[in-house]
């Protein structure tokens, strides 16, 4: 047996075991975890195929599409309280298995008959080293002659992203502007908005009263009272 | 070019990967230093001349400490999070060419792993893995400020990936090629400008492109001003709060490497890589141009570390889909249209 059998049959063996995982594992995290390590595995498999363009657009896609389901997962289900796990969802149970049987129903029909073959492109290695490479040449055969279903494509996937903002938008245009408010932090010591006086901004003094109301709030900590923040900042000088 | 034996790569990937590990422990030395002059301190002193032992010590020490697993953790994933970190950054070097190839003891010696058709892809392919490392274990650690950090990292990397990615699709359209070394040998070319020779960088050719690459690769790799996931002010370092001992550091290693990649991948793409004075003539000189440059950028970082402060979340999102999305778009149609130009197939 060659290393590339060897590698591919380790990958595969993986990638099935993956997939396996998917379907059984309790927690839908762990589930999501093991569809990103099936589609690695596809990606390397694609690499051994030589076509590294694909394996490469396969993990960044779906990596990036698995990463929001991930955080659906955390985000929307709760894990120890699925349907599955009291028998819930009767119909969906038997359409999947219904479904599964029919895939692998066909699936092995094509393997045992080999009928399911492809018609042979004329992509040979010399042509795809001729335009540059592979990413080039499927470059090429997408923007020419395949460019109308992909503008297609790109169009069903533009209507999608409007659906997702109409949802989003608030019930009346205008109404977020309302809410705005200003975030400020000025990080005071506690207890000093208890214990100053009410009076207009940076004006009134610091009474003796109020000094003794903070440091009882406050026990024995040293507190500093600041009203102007001027008075113990000097501009131009470095201490 | 002669092919190379498969163990020469080997030796070739080890050595680089090591390399890049005493790199990163020297980064965290640099960075320490860097700041302590910017804020009129004198940072580690006490071990070694300079503090130059500091971090082995910090590595012995992180090692002798207690691996703490809390409670309620998802125990599995929250020990394979933070090694999905590390490997995800460790290996992007692969595609990273520090030279052409050299003969050592009459053997040719290829001085980059692979050059792999779509280096540039498999680059930003495994920093968009990384984040799996991020959210998993902040998952896993069943702690809510863990948890809120890994959301937050999941929104800032979906977002700032893209625009990661677009930002070299002019680079992509000008060279026609994907390769990281095609991409560098390109810009070993001069460029003759009237009377003025300047180097054929990608810098001169995309300058817009260039500052929106740093703007997002300091976002993917989640360093101030961008570091909200591990906010330690409001979420208790975020995603690694669960952490302790050697296994934070995999997240500690990931971070610094991940900045010496991006730092490498930007020299490569946009400053000619190992371009330089006599770097055509001696392969030292091309590593230590690479290696001035990766410098530069370092320092940058570190840089930005001591000036800016944090920004804020709906700033962060704001900045990302309403100013550099647009700008790199601009920029994408912009190239294209004037490479369209220069092949005379648009008037």
């Amino acid at each position: 047996m060659t290393l590339d059998a060897i590698v591919f049959y380790i990958l595969a063996a993986v990638c099935l075991l993956a997939a396996v995982g998917v379907v059984v594992s309790r927690n839908p995290v762990h589930a999501a975890v093991f569809v990103v390590i099936t589609f690695f595995n596809v990606a390397a498999i694609f690499v051994m195929l030589g076509a590294e363009f694909l394996a490469a657009v396969q993990v960044i896609v779906y990596a990036g599409a698995m990463l929001v389901l991930v955080l659906f997962t955390i985000m929307l289900v709760d894990p120890d309280n699925l349907p599955e796990l009291h028998a819930g969802r009767p119909v969906q149970r038997v359409v999947g298995v219904l479904l599964g049987l029919i895939l692998l129903l066909e699936v092995g029909l094509a393997i045992i008959n080999r009928t399911f073959t492809a018609p042979t492109g004329n992509a040979t290695p010399e042509l795809i080293g001729l335009v540059g490479g592979p990413a080039q040449a499927m470059g090429y055969i997408l923007y020419n002659q395949y460019a109308l279903p992909f503008e297609i494509v790109s169009l069903v996937l533009l209507v999608g992203v409007i659906g997702a903002i109409v949802l989003a938008l608030p019930e009346r245009l205008g109404e977020q502007f309302g809410l705005r408010r200003g975030t400020i932090s000025l990080g005071h010591p506690r207890g000093t908005e208890v214990a100053l006086p009410t009076g207009p901004d940076g004006e009134a003094p610091i009474t003796e009263a109020d000094r003794k109301e903070t440091a009882a709030l406050e026990g024995t900590r040293e507190l500093i009272l600041v009203r102007d923040p001027d008075k113990y900042t000097t501009v131009g000088e470095r201490r | 070019m002669e092919p190379q034996p498969i163990w020469v790569t080997f030796v070739v990937a080890f050595i680089f990967m090591n390399v890049l590990l005493v790199g990163m422990a020297y980064m965290t030395w640099f960075e320490r230093k860097v700041l302590a002059a910017m804020q009129d301190r004198l940072g580690p002193t006490r071990t070694g001349p300079h503090g130059l032992l500091q971090p082995i010590a910090d590595g012995i020490k992180l090692l002798g400490k207690e691996d703490l697993i809390p409670a309620a953790a998802d125990r599995l994933v929250f020990y394979f999070a933070p090694l999905v970190v590390f490997v995800a950054a460790v290996v992007r070097v692969a595609v990273i060419p520090f030279g052409n190839q050299i003969t050592v003891f009459g053997h040719p010696v290829n001085l980059f792993v692979a050059d792999l058709n779509v280096g540039a892809l498999f680059l930003l392919a495994f920093g968009s893995i990384g984040v799996y490392g991020i959210i998993l274990g902040a998952y896993a650690s069943a702690n809510r400020y863990s948890l809120l950090g890994g959301l937050r990292s999941a929104a800032q990397v979906i977002s700032y990936e893209i625009i990661l990615g677009l930002s070299l699709v002019g680079i992509f359209l000008l060279s026609q090629s994907l390769s990281v070394r095609q991409i560098m040998l390109l810009q070993t070319a001069s460029l003759q400008l009237g009377p003025v020779t300047l180097p054929n960088w990608f810098i001169l050719s995309q300058p817009l492109a260039f500052v929106i690459f740093l703007i997002a690769a300091v976002a993917e790799t989640n360093r101030a001003p961008f570091d909200l996931p591990e906010a330690e002010t409001e979420l208790v370092s975020g995603f690694h709060t669960e952490y302790s001992a050697f296994r934070f550091s995999f997240y500690f290693l990931g971070e610094y490497i991940n900045m010496i990649i991006v730092s490498l991948f930007a020299a490569t793409m946009f400053l000619g890589g190992i371009d330089g004075p006599g770097s055509d003539r001696f392969w030292v000189l091309g590593i230590f141009w690479l290696l001035v440059k990766v410098v530069f950028f370092l320092f940058f970082y570190v840089w930005l570390r001591a000036t800016l402060p944090r920004f804020r979340y709906d700033q962060l999102m704001g900045i990302a889909w309403k100013v550099l999305l647009p700008l790199v778009l601009i920029n994408i149609i912009v190239t294209a249209l004037i490479r369209l130009a220069g092949n005379g197939q648009l008037f």
